[in-house]
């Protein structure tokens, strides 16, 4: 299974950003009940077993804020595709 | 546990710059990792590039972010001054990164001759459709009829398709993406840094703060969904009638040739100058 | 009339238009990239050095405007280059922002100015000293700057040599202030056999580390220059910024620095940096000048000396920095100081100021105009001023 971490302190939060609530394909994250000290609430991520592996949220974040390490043999659950239109 | 840390910002980034000036919900920094994933993707290294930008926000996309040398230039000028890193050491990779504002209105000219000139940078303009730095001043981006801080009983003016006119002033490479796309990003990046001409992207960014706020286009969720739903890629849209075409975003690689580069031909024509002389 | 061509130096003597002179002076110090926009009456310079920069292994680009040729140069000066741009008045109207830039980044560079009638389009063809004024207070916010005045076609040469030369040791844009008929005379030029010629190459950041770990700026001693590709991960910005270059808007020490040390810089080496030609012992009165004015202040100080009126000769070889000092021991030696300048007076006021506490202070502008001095015409506004 991938391991999903959000580097909380650099993030800029759910409510005004929240670009990884929006990609995941597996709606993983949500806003949590936490605030950094830029006064930002970053998301949790629940279920995260469920997780593709796709990295859309790392790619996606515009804050380096998560990292997606992907399965101990170094694949993913699933292939990167790309978005189209 | 030991510290997780991205591998992009700790590979790429200089360690004393702590944070982003982006706004949350910005696409800056979307384009900040398609940048370094396309060299790091590559195996390239920051010391063979060097990175040339403007004024506005998305000219510190590389300043002073990225490890690497770094020109954060007068507003308007970055491709001029490209142009002359470029040719005085044509082994680097230069790159600009700036915004429409900087690079399309008051750095029209020297967008539109560097692409004449097939000067081998690579540019990527930001288009955000607003002066988001300043506050929300219309831009030659922002659609016609929406309310900005300088228009606020609406534009008037029609706006520049940028990659058209680069195309047509002759560059040999152009894309435009949106920040819904960043593997594409990364993909058309890395043709851009591999290729000797004038390389041309376009990204169509959200910025939530002054456009989606000013014009009231909404979040940055609401900007990144309507790239999702509007994006045509050029390949459709050329079957498609200009009608069906209104407000979509033609997006992909509109043109990739081959054709002679200005440093490498002066490279060439001073050989040939020299060897004529002696 | 002979000449032989050894590295990069037309070594012989010759006869020569002041711009061409300039050009081969460019060549001969060691140019290796410059670009500009034509321009009367400083074309002549881009189209020699067109045609032999690429002899050399130079590059001349001609850009799109004159804002492309400065930020071009300086694109370049950061690669490597020893870079130049030769223009007029209105291509240094447009130049000013980015000239700007290269005084707030310590960029080496060398701007020909060879000044026409203003204001605006004016004359193209006629040469005035309109922007003697506006090299050194034209952009934006306080900068000292090198600024030279050549009086004919030989220190075209000399100078433009000198111009690469302190813009490389000190890290700084360097202009010569020449005029349309300077750039337009034709004279003998002797230039020198390259193993005469001094020259002087910028010190390049061998430093190890990063930019944090180094001093790349802002340093009155001069910091080596962090040249690109050299693996230096260089941080280049005109904002304000400390010493490595970083951005600062918050520190008032840094701004306090960020402007004092560059002008700093160029003052603490004045001795060497500022050059005057003098001739005023045991006069009375002086004539000061520069340019191709300073050619008819010596030719009336010799027509007044024959009617026995003791009159020196003061000329500017370097307007900028501004010879203040030297301007005050003068005052303190002589009665009187008529200041000769091709236009309505743009140095006086600094003279006068230097000046006026020492001895009487007088402005002669020419007869008329786009017309030269005429050294009778002075003479007598001479004459008429000390009756």
């Amino acid at each position: 299974m991938p391991t999903v971490t959000v580097l909380e302190q650099s993030c800029k939060g759910v409510e005004d950003c929240g670009i990884c609530t929006f990609v995941c394909p597996a709606s993983l994250f949500s806003a949590s009940e936490k605030m950094n000290t830029a006064g930002y609430v970053p998301p949790q991520i629940l279920n995260q077993e469920k997780c593709t592996g796709c990295r859309n949220c790392m790619i996606y974040c515009p804050d380096f804020s998560i990292v997606v390490q992907k399965n101990a043999d170094g694949s993913n659950s699933v292939e990167e595709k790309e978005e189209d239109e | 546990m030991s510290e997780i840390m991205h591998p992009l910002r700790m590979k790429y980034t200089r360690e004393h710059v702590k944070k982003t000036t982006n706004c949350p919900g910005c696409g800056n920094g979307i384009i900040v990792q398609a940048i370094l994933r396309a060299i790091d993707e590559l195996g390239m290294d920051m010391d063979e590039f060097a990175f040339v930008s403007g004024i506005g926000c998305s000219a510190w996309i590389p300043s002073p972010l990225f490890n690497a040398d770094t020109l954060h230039t007068t507003h308007g000028r970055p491709i001029a001054f490209a142009t002359g890193v470029k040719l005085g050491k044509p082994e680097l990779n230069v790159v600009v990164a700036s915004g429409d504002g900087d690079l399309a209105a008051i750095g029209g000219n020297h967008l539109i001759h560097a692409a004449r000139r097939n000067i081998g940078i690579t540019v990527i303009l930001v288009n955000n459709g607003i002066y988001a730095m300043t506050g929300g001043q219309t831009a030659p981006t922002t659609p016609r009829g929406v309310n900005t801080t300088t228009n606020p009983y609406g534009t008037l003016e029609s706006v520049f398709d940028i990659s058209s006119l680069v195309l047509a002033a002759g560059a040999p490479f152009v894309a435009r993406w949106t920040t819904y796309h960043p593997r594409q990003i990364t993909s058309s990046l890395k043709k851009a840094f591999t290729s000797r001409g004038f390389s041309f992207i376009e990204i169509i960014s959200q910025c939530p703060v002054q456009y989606g706020k000013v014009t009231k286009s909404g979040s940055a969720l609401d900007l990144l969904k309507h790239y999702k739903k509007d994006s045509i890629k050029i390949d459709k849209a050329r079957t498609m009638d200009p009608e069906s075409l209104k407000g979509k975003i033609v997006v992909g690689e509109f043109v990739n040739e081959q054709k002679p580069e200005l440093s490498a031909e002066w490279t060439e024509l001073k050989a040939r100058v020299m060897e004529g002389r002696s | 009339m002979s000449s032989k061509t050894t590295g990069n130096v037309m070594a012989g003597t010759h006869f020569l238009m002041g711009n061409i002179a300039c050009a081969e002076g460019a060549i001969a110090a060691g140019c290796n990239f410059a670009a500009g926009y034509p321009i009367t009456p400083a074309t002549e310079i881009i189209n020699h050095l067109a045609k032999k920069l690429p002899l050399h292994g130079g590059i001349f680009l001609q850009t799109e405007d004159e804002i492309s040729a400065i930020s071009s140069i300086v694109g370049a000066s950061w690669s490597g280059c020893k870079v130049l741009t030769a223009t007029s008045g209105p291509g240094i109207s447009l130049m000013q922002e980015n000239i700007g830039f290269a005084v707030a980044t310590e960029t080496p560079l060398v701007i020909i100015d060879v000044q026409r009638l203003g204001p605006s389009t004016g004359v193209p063809s006629i040469g005035l000293a309109g922007d003697i004024v506006q090299v050194a207070r034209g952009s934006h916010g306080d900068y000292q700057i090198i600024a030279l005045c050549p009086d004919g076609p030989q220190e075209m040469f000399d100078l433009t040599v000198r111009a690469f030369n302190l813009s490389e040791k000190y890290r700084v844009p360097v202009f010569l202030m020449a005029e349309g008929f300077i750039g337009h005379m034709r004279e003998r030029v002797v230039i020198p056999d390259a193993s005469e010629l001094s020259l002087v190459a910028r010190t390049i950041q061998r430093g190890a580390g990063g930019p944090m770990q180094r001093q790349d700026f802002l340093d009155a001693a001069v910091a080596p220059m962090p040249v690109f590709g050299n693996g230096l991960k260089s941080h280049v910005t005109s904002s304000c910024h400390d010493e490595h270059g970083m951005r600062n808007l918050s520190d008032p020490e840094i701004m306090h620095k960020f402007i004092t040390k560059p002008i700093e810089k160029i003052m603490r080496h004045r001795d060497d940096i500022i050059q005057v030609e003098k001739n005023y012992k045991d006069c009375d009165i002086v004539l000061v000048a520069y340019g191709s004015v300073s050619r008819s202040a010596k030719a009336a100080a010799e027509l007044a000396r024959a009617d026995g009126l003791k009159v020196g000769i003061f000329r500017f070889i370097t307007c900028w920095p501004f010879p203040g000092e030297e301007i005050r021991e003068m005052a303190e030696s002589v009665k009187h100081m008529i200041v000769l300048e091709n236009n309505c007076g743009q140095l006086f006021p600094y003279i006068k100021a230097e000046a006026a506490h020492a001895c009487r202070v007088d402005f002669i502008g020419p007869q008329t105009l786009g017309q030269i001095h005429d050294p009778e015409y002075v003479l007598s506004r001479l004459k008429e001023m000390v009756r």
